[in-house]
């Protein structure tokens, strides 16, 4: 049994779990609403950058803002279509997720047209080879890639930016104000439709960022990426404490310990099964997740 | 006949709609009491696995199957929901699709773990392929029957005390428990019901499609299940049968858009759910445009409907 | 005469094509138009030959009805174009299962019932096929899968077909050949848990290796859709296997190829049908180094057949991509479906029936295929290893790794 690989395995799982879902999060303390379409902004963000890539010639570098402006603009544009006419007649919040399943069906579909027309019918499309170096970092008594190491670092600095643009800005203020109640927030003159179009590009912006990573940690781009992260996302925003922006960071570590952690004592076959029950006993016990204080602490 | 098959509607898609009305009529009575529950697909599983086990390897008659069914998915239901209807809206939800999964990897598991248990190998779910070369036992007409005796029991529900009680709690559940309705009773009657429903859809399904493997009943199975509500509306129970209906239908009408079929299939649910509300089915709407035409001016609170009102924000 | 003359031909291509195989160069075989049939043009047939698809064109699993659907269109276009049913023109309706089982017997009764199609090809997943083939046996209507795996297909009836080498044709020769070229004595296993494809290879290679006495060091699982391995594969890796052997799709086949290299393992990785995608060895570049493939057609075969190298040439003009083993099982099935017309010379669905099932010997990019008497295909597998980024054929030599 290699312990010091499985840890590392668990670290990294956890960093591409977290990045993930912190615009998940975010989306989730703000409005209050879980919007399940993320999952298809992450996958078009994957899909912008490569297009970037592939079709104009950009830097690999550079996809990275690309997408995220371009996932960003993908997620207002939802805003607008799917969330704000809800919004607009007082639709509660569960009429808003189900709008979001709504907007993810089309957005996978409308991806899986273009895939077809772009990268031929397998649909399989990858950043060129060697756009980044894969080979194991030398000299390390475990096996760690440099992608694994970035992706880990960005996860936590885009972790510790979110944090601070929400605790120590003029716009995070407003952002929690809106969070704490929109009705008062708009009463002390702070555009709500404005912080929700906002947060709502922050969320794409994060979504975007963490589909090209992924994209370029695990080569293999379909319009079908999102799907199997979506659940998973779930299961850490909740284990976090839903809308909880630090806990979804920790939630993303805990799942992905937990599924590590089943496979190398010996059950692959019920890891899954451990992780949705986790989510099921986390709503019961302590629905505010695990680093939560109580409910009404979003943001 | 012949209009609805150059339609592309035969007699398969006739069924899968009667189908899938059930399931919608199922969800509905959770919606319509305030739960916002996506537990159905995994109860349908339920159902599906035990009345295809009961026909096929006990080699019981398939009215059997589907009670046994429906049995197993109440038994299941109750100790499920006493925890689980504590939670309100969005938490409920994701406990629901929690437990889908979980069903969904059990049954996945179910050789195995009983092969583990009682210590020598058996197959009873058949894991990954499932249970295949079911005979196709379910005839439309008992499809039609069954829509119409769980209908029936619906509007009998309705205008019973029970009903009451029901529309209480979606209104409103702490004023509900505070004019003397045991709230956590009626919710957990009604998970119960809605889960028999379902199971018993599962186990007509299973004796239609020839086959049930654990992946048929996934988290998209609970979310095609909600849709089915949601497009025909859940402010009657007519709603969700037509929901069914258009929605099983829909995909085959659209055969003739090729590779677009997909993405127009979903920009039309994606427009229904946002600038329909309350479905394809909502007296209040139709009411509301009628005054509109003759020229009332339509009341300026709009009351909620149950969708709408599936809990408060 | 005929059959003669057409041994001699592929005769012609297979020698000097075995030949060369320890250099190596797949160009050196000739392309050889599809169509070396063995009846005359029909001469009663006349007017339009429709047949069905049931695909999965939409839906989770449409990565592989999107190439079936290419490749038939192809077939069907080359069939009219040489003239192949005489005065009759073959005509396809395609219909999209989205992946589920209920449209896909909503797609067949729609075939098989409102079109009066004379035979249908597909459904792509075999639990599809399951459900919806009994609809084209009971309307006696030939019902050929073109990538169904599952044990107890043909079982449905005398009007089921296929034409794709379920796991059982195919990987207990590669496990075989590769135990014995290479000495192997420990294998870890891996494969996803909830698909019936991977699961019914896991089991054929299960029991291959307990057959001939390998050691398996471990079994590991993960679910459709994963994309992260490195738990499992460092669990096996710690029990230090010769050998990997993995029953995945292919979009797994490749993270997992890739993860198992970045934890350091360097040896030999078995595939089944999964495996057999370009995209693989695309995606895995210097990576797929020793990955041994065992499939029913592949498009990296050192020793491809003529029809094959046509195929992938036609195909490669017409979707500007590489075919997959489900493109060429699909384009063949199309063929097969062809022949059995022109040979019945009648689109009468019970004589192309019987017609189908007589079929012996037929040129195809899959190799010389016949139907055993279950319906069932006969026809070579291929085994190959990769060797610095190409598939050579697997021998002692060839499968020594780390010159």
């Amino acid at each position: 049994m290699n312990v010091t690989q499985q840890i590392i395995n668990a670290i990294w799982l956890g960093s591409v779990y977290s990045l993930f879902s912190l615009g998940y999060a975010l989306v989730f303390s703000v409005l209050g609403v879980l919007n399940l379409a993320h999952s298809a902004i992450f996958m078009w963000g994957a899909f912008i950058g490569l297009v970037s890539v592939l079709y104009f010639g950009f830097p690999v570098w550079l996809s990275v803002p690309v997408a995220m402006i371009g996932a960003g603009l993908l997620a207002v544009l939802l805003e607008r279509v799917a969330f704000a006419p809800l919004r607009a007649r007082g639709a509660p919040r569960i009429s808003q997720l189900i709008s979001s399943i709504g907007a993810s069906i089309l957005l996978v579909s409308v991806a899986q047209l273009i895939f077809q027309q772009l990268f031929g019918a397998q649909m399989l499309a990858r950043f060129p080879l060697g756009s980044i170096p894969t080979d194991p970092i030398e000299g390390l008594p475990f096996n760690v890639t440099p992608i694994q190491v970035i992706i880990l670092v960005v996860a936590l600095v885009l972790m510790v930016l979110l944090q601070l643009l929400i605790s120590r800005t003029r716009l995070g203020q407003r952002m929690r104000a809106v969070a704490f109640n929109t009705r008062t927030a708009s009463l002390l003159g702070i555009n709500v439709g404005g912080i929700f179009v906002f947060t709502f590009f922050l969320a794409g912006a994060l979504a975007g960022a963490a589909g090209v990573l992924f994209g370029l940690a695990y080569n293999a781009l379909t319009p079908f990426i999102g799907e199997a992260i979506a659940l998973k996302g779930l299961t850490v925003i909740v284990l976090g404490g839903l809308g909880n922006i630090q806990g979804a960071l920790i939630g993303g570590f805990v799942v992905a310990g937990l599924e590590v952690f089943s496979i190398a004592a010996g059950g692959s076959n019920y890891r899954d099964a451990i992780v949705f029950s986790l989510l099921f006993l986390i709503l019961l016990v302590r629905p505010q997740g695990l680093v939560g204080q109580k409910e009404g602490t979003r943001a | 006949m012949e209009f609805l098959s150059s339609l592309g509607i035969s007699e398969p898609v006739v069924q899968f709609a009667l189908i899938n009305a059930i399931l919608g009529l199922s969800i509905y009575l959770t919606l319509f009491t305030g739960m916002f529950s996506l537990a159905n697909a995994g109860f349908m599983a339920i159902g599906a696995f035990t009345g295809v086990i009961i026909t096929q390897r006990l080699g019981l008659p398939l009215p059997i199957g589907v009670a046994g069914g429906m049995l197993m998915a109440g038994v299941i239901a109750l100790p499920i929901g006493l925890p689980v209807l504590r939670l309100r809206d969005i938490y409920l939800a994701i406990a629901t699709i929690g437990f889908g999964e979980v069903v969904r990897i059990l049954i996945l598991n179910f050789d195995p773990l009983v092969s583990g248990l009682i210590g020598m190998d058996v197959e009873i779910t058949g894991g990954a392929l499932g249970i295949k070369r079911i005979p196709k036992l379910t005839e439309t007409w008992h499809l039609i029957i069954f829509l119409i005796l769980i209908s029936y029991f619906i509007t009998r529900l309705h205008r019973s005390r029970f009903g009451r009680a029901m529309a209480a709690i979606r209104q409103d559940e702490k004023a509900a428990a505070n004019m003397g309705i045991d709230t956590v009773y009626v919710k957990n009657v009604v998970f119960i019901l809605s889960a028999m429903i379902a199971g018993g859809a599962g186990a007509w399904s299973g004796h239609l499609t020839r086959i049930i493997s654990p992946g048929d009943f996934g988290f998209d199975k609970a979310v095609d299940i909600l849709a089915f509500a949601v497009l025909g509306g859940t402010s009657t129970w007519v709603g969700p049968i037509v929901g069914g209906f258009v929605l099983t239908a829909l995909p085959e009408v659209l055969r003739f858009a090729d590779q677009f079929r997909g993405v127009i299939n979903g920009l039309i649910l994606m427009l229904v759910i946002v600038y329909v509300p309350g479905g394809l089915v909502n007296p209040a709407g139709i009411r509301r445009i009628f005054e509109r035409l003759r020229g009332r001016k339509s009341p300026s609170a709009v009351p909620p409907t149950s969708t709408e009102a599936g809990s408060k924000a | 005469m005929k059959s003669a003359a057409r041994l001699f031909l592929i005769l012609l291509i297979l020698v000097p094509a075995l030949a060369m195989a320890q250099e190596a160069t797949p160009e050196a075989v000739a392309s050889v138009p599809m169509g070396t049939s063995a009846c005359p043009a029909p001469a009663t047939l006349s007017g339009e030959v429709t047949i069905g698809a049931v695909l999965t064109l939409s839906g989770g699993a449409s990565v592989y009805g999107g190439p079936q659907q290419a490749a038939i269109q192809l077939a069907v276009d080359q069939v009219n174009e040489a003239g192949y049913l005489g005065g009759a023109t073959l005509n396809v309706i395609f219909e999209d299962s989205a992946s589920e089982n209920e449209q896909a017997i909503n797609a067949m009764t729609k075939l098989v019932e409102e079109d009066q199609v004379v035979a249908v090809l597909g459904p792509t997943l075999s639990r599809e096929a399951f459900s919806a083939d009994p609809v084209a046996q009971d309307n006696g209507t030939v019902v050929m899968g073109v990538s169904n795996t599952a044990i107890g297909i043909t079982d449905m009836g005398e009007f089921v077909f296929r034409d794709s080498l379920p796991e059982a044709a195919v990987i207990p020769g590669v496990i075989g050949q590769a135990t014995e070229l290479l000495g192997l004595t420990r294998v870890g296993l891996l494969y996803a848990n909830d698909d019936d494809f991977t699961v019914s290879g896991y089991e054929v290679m299960r029991d291959a290796f307990s057959e001939l006495g390998i050691e398996i060091v471990g079994e590991e699982t993960y679910a459709t859709g994963d994309v992260d391995f490195n738990a499992q594969l460092t669990n096996l890796l710690s029990g230090d296997p010769d050998v990997l052997a993995v029953s995945a799709l292919a979009a797994e086949a490749v993270q997992i190829t890739l993860q198992a290299r970045a934890l350091g393992y360097d040896g030999y990785i078995i595939g089944g049908n999964g495996f057999n995608s370009p995209a693989v060895l695309e995606q895995t570049g210097a990576d797929s180094e020793g990955l041994i493939v065992g499939g029913a057609w592949n498009i990296g075969n050192p020793t491809p057949t003529g029809e094959s190298v046509y195929f992938v040439a036609a195909y490669e003009a017409a979707t500007d991509s590489s075919p997959d083993q489900f493109a060429a099982q699909a384009y063949t099935g199309a063929w097969l479906l062809a022949e059995a017309i022109r040979c019945a010379d009648s689109a009468d669905r019970t004589a192309v029936r019987d017609s189908l099932a007589g079929i012996v010997d037929y040129a195809t990019p899959l190799g010389v295929f016949s139907f055993d008497e279950n319906r069932n295909p006969i026809h070579a597998p291929v085994a190959q290893i990769v060797r610095e980024g190409r598939f050579v054929v697997l021998t002692a030599e060839t499968g020594v790794l780390g010159e």
